[in-house]
């Protein structure tokens, strides 16, 4: 597979998990999830869009197309999967965002069950099981040194359908091979549903999202660690050899994403974040018919005063 | 890696010559653009409302309504008020510069729901530039419309945008024009006062009527609360939000008030539609 298409999977580096060009040595043991999720790469933090130069009197300007390779990742979570297609309707529908869809289309996204449920992690509550994916291609269950297999896309059935590596399975080998997963819950923390329509009705009630924004400092790391969050910004870098304008990651965290010269709608800290989780419960619901969260917990887990979403959505539902 | 125009994405701009500029006011400017590409001067289209990213290569790019009218498509108009890093590099423009142009984008005034009726056009400072496009595309086509009259204000005379225009829109007998600043000066003759106040005293009748406002905030806020006193309902109104913006395109995830994003959804709503966001995330 590796001489035709680029392989990446989970990879330790500087003691964080990444997912990165598979050398064939990579151990994958004791991988959960990747610190930054997978969008990483399909919306890049940093992309750039076109360089210009000066001919004359005028700036001549060369795009950066979208990547056009194809290529495989392995080892992706069923929620990091879940995430990307999430996004895709917001860079598919109206105007294209070809950079995003070519990222999509041109990677067979192998899927693998986890066997343990990660530290600030909500996927259950969230409607996704973490041992089982309709996102992927291929979905895989680890069992004694051997892995089943779900072959969900035709691209997945050719990939399998190459070589003689793999055997029919059962469904009955399919059904056994979920097992437990170390450290989930018994009962849900809470209803989705009643989250998403109690987060609706109570957008107006400043004194809630005051109360649940008060330790908040605005870090933004919840918004970079996100698999769903997707705000961008457009920018321009010059130096004497090169000018380019980038698409890179922003967050609703910072008062200068809205920001204007005279006024500022979300000039305070619990407007930024009634605007995340209202964006993600309510809004984007309202325009996409789907939750903007995947439970993955990394904005739980990485938050550096212990704001707990869990905590807010139980509030919010209350 | 790098590839010809043709392949270039949605954030990419065409380039326009900046043809002249206009000093409006001590911090005001409007440009005059064309594309540099010949065929997108004939096949460029746009409706007034609408709005555009411009660029300054290296400094970036802003958002700015089309402040001339696409009945006069003999160029673009820009109006750009000095106050950050985009709009200081805009200033810095002569005639014969180039700047990147994306758009139209978003949606645009309802022309249809318009005609036949009286209009009120509500201004304040630079947020006479969209209505200005309007006002120009109704006086182009008056008989379709009944009574027009304008409201204009600023903080001073010396903020007062698109003089000559309002000159010319004085002298047209078709047109009442009221120009209210907060802060008088020793030759000034029109009258002084914020501009609900000013608009209550006018107070014209709205029946059959529709009302156009854009300003600042603050403007709108009491703006609308004033229109509703004399009268008019929530679905005669309509105004043009700003918000910042990146993308245009509904994409970025900044300029949504509730679920509603201003670039795609709007910039132009009814007040009807917006009642509910207004007071709180504007």
């Amino acid at each position: 597979m590796r001489d035709r298409a680029e392989v990446l999977g989970p990879a330790k580096e500087n003691g964080l998990w990444t997912f990165r060009r598979f050398d064939g040595l990579d151990l994958l043991r004791g991988f959960q999830n990747s610190r930054l999720p997978v969008k990483a790469l399909f919306l890049e933090p940093l992309r750039p869009l076109f360089e210009w130069k000066q001919q004359g009197d005028s700036p001549e300007l060369y795009s950066f197309p979208p990547a056009g390779d194809e290529r495989l990742i392995f080892g992706i979570r069923s929620c990091d999967a879940r995430a990307l297609r999430i996004l895709g309707p917001v860079f598919a529908r109206d105007h294209q965002d070809a950079l995003y869809l070519k990222n999509l289309s041109r990677t067979l996204l192998l899927g693998e069950a986890c066997r343990v449920q990660c530290e600030g992690s909500f996927c259950g509550e969230m409607g996704i099981d973490p041992q089982d994916s309709g996102d992927c291609d291929i979905f895989f269950r680890e069992i004694a040194e051997e892995y089943v297999a779900k072959v969900l896309t035709e691209r997945g059935e050719a990939l399998i359908g190459e070589g003689d590596f793999f055997g029919e399975a059962t469904e009955e080998q399919w059904r056994s091979a979920r097992g437990e997963i170390r450290g989930s819950g018994k009962k849900p923390l809470f209803e989705l549903e009643t989250v998403r329509v109690r987060a609706a009705e109570r957008f107006s009630e400043g004194e809630l999202w005051q109360r649940v924004s008060a330790k908040c400092i605005n870090c933004g790391v919840c918004t970079y660690l996100c698999p769903t969050c997707y705000c961008f910004d457009l920018c321009d870098l010059q130096t004497p050899n090169r000018a380019v304008r980038f698409r890179r990651w922003d967050s609703c965290a910072f008062s200068d994403f809205t920001g204007m010269a005279v006024h500022n709608p979300r000039e305070e800290k619990w407007r930024r974040y009634r605007q995340r989780v209202s964006h993600k419960f309510n809004f984007f619901f309202q325009n996409f018919q789907a939750i903007a969260c995947v439970g993955c917990g990394r904005c739980v887990a990485h938050c550096p005063v212990n704001l707990d979403l869990r905590e807010v959505l139980l509030e919010v539902a209350g | 890696m790098i590839s010809p125009v043709a392949e270039r994405g949605i954030y990419q701009p065409d380039l326009m010559e900046v043809t002249k500029v206009i000093a409006e006011t001590w911090d005001t400017k409007t440009l005059h653009i064309q594309f540099k590409d010949p065929a997108l001067r004939k096949s460029f289209s746009f409706l007034s409302g609408q709005f555009a990213e411009y660029s300054v290569f290296g400094e970036g790019e802003a958002t700015f309504c089309i402040s001339s009218s696409p009945t006069r498509m003999d160029h673009l108009e820009v109006s750009v008020k000095r106050v950050g890093r985009v709009t200081s590099a805009l200033h810095q423009l002569n005639a014969g510069d180039m700047i990147g142009f994306r758009g139209p984008y978003g949606n645009h005034f309802p022309l249809d729901m318009l005609q036949g009726r009286n209009l009120l056009f509500i201004g304040g400072g630079i947020g006479l530039a969209p209505l200005r496009s309007l006002i120009q595309n109704v006086l182009d086509h008056r008989s379709e419309y009944r009574e027009i009259m304008i409201i204009y204000g600023a903080r001073s005379p010396q903020d007062l945008c698109f003089k000559y225009d309002l000159e010319a829109w004085s002298r047209d007998p078709s047109v009442k024009m009221i120009t209210t600043v907060d802060v008088e000066d020793k030759d000034w003759k029109g009258k002084v006062g914020l501009v609900p106040s000013v608009m209550e005293e006018a107070a014209p009748s709205p029946a059959g009527a529709a009302a156009i406002a854009c300003g600042p905030p603050i403007m709108i806020r009491y703006t609308l609360k004033s229109l509703e006193k004399i009268g008019f309902a929530p679905s005669q109104v309509w105004t043009t939000l700003e918000m910042k913006m990146k993308c245009g395109l509904g994409k970025c995830g900044r300029c949504n008030i509730g679920p509603l994003y201003v670039c795609k959804d709007g910039p132009v709503f009814s007040f009807e539609e917006i009642r509910s966001f207004i007071s709180d995330e504007f």
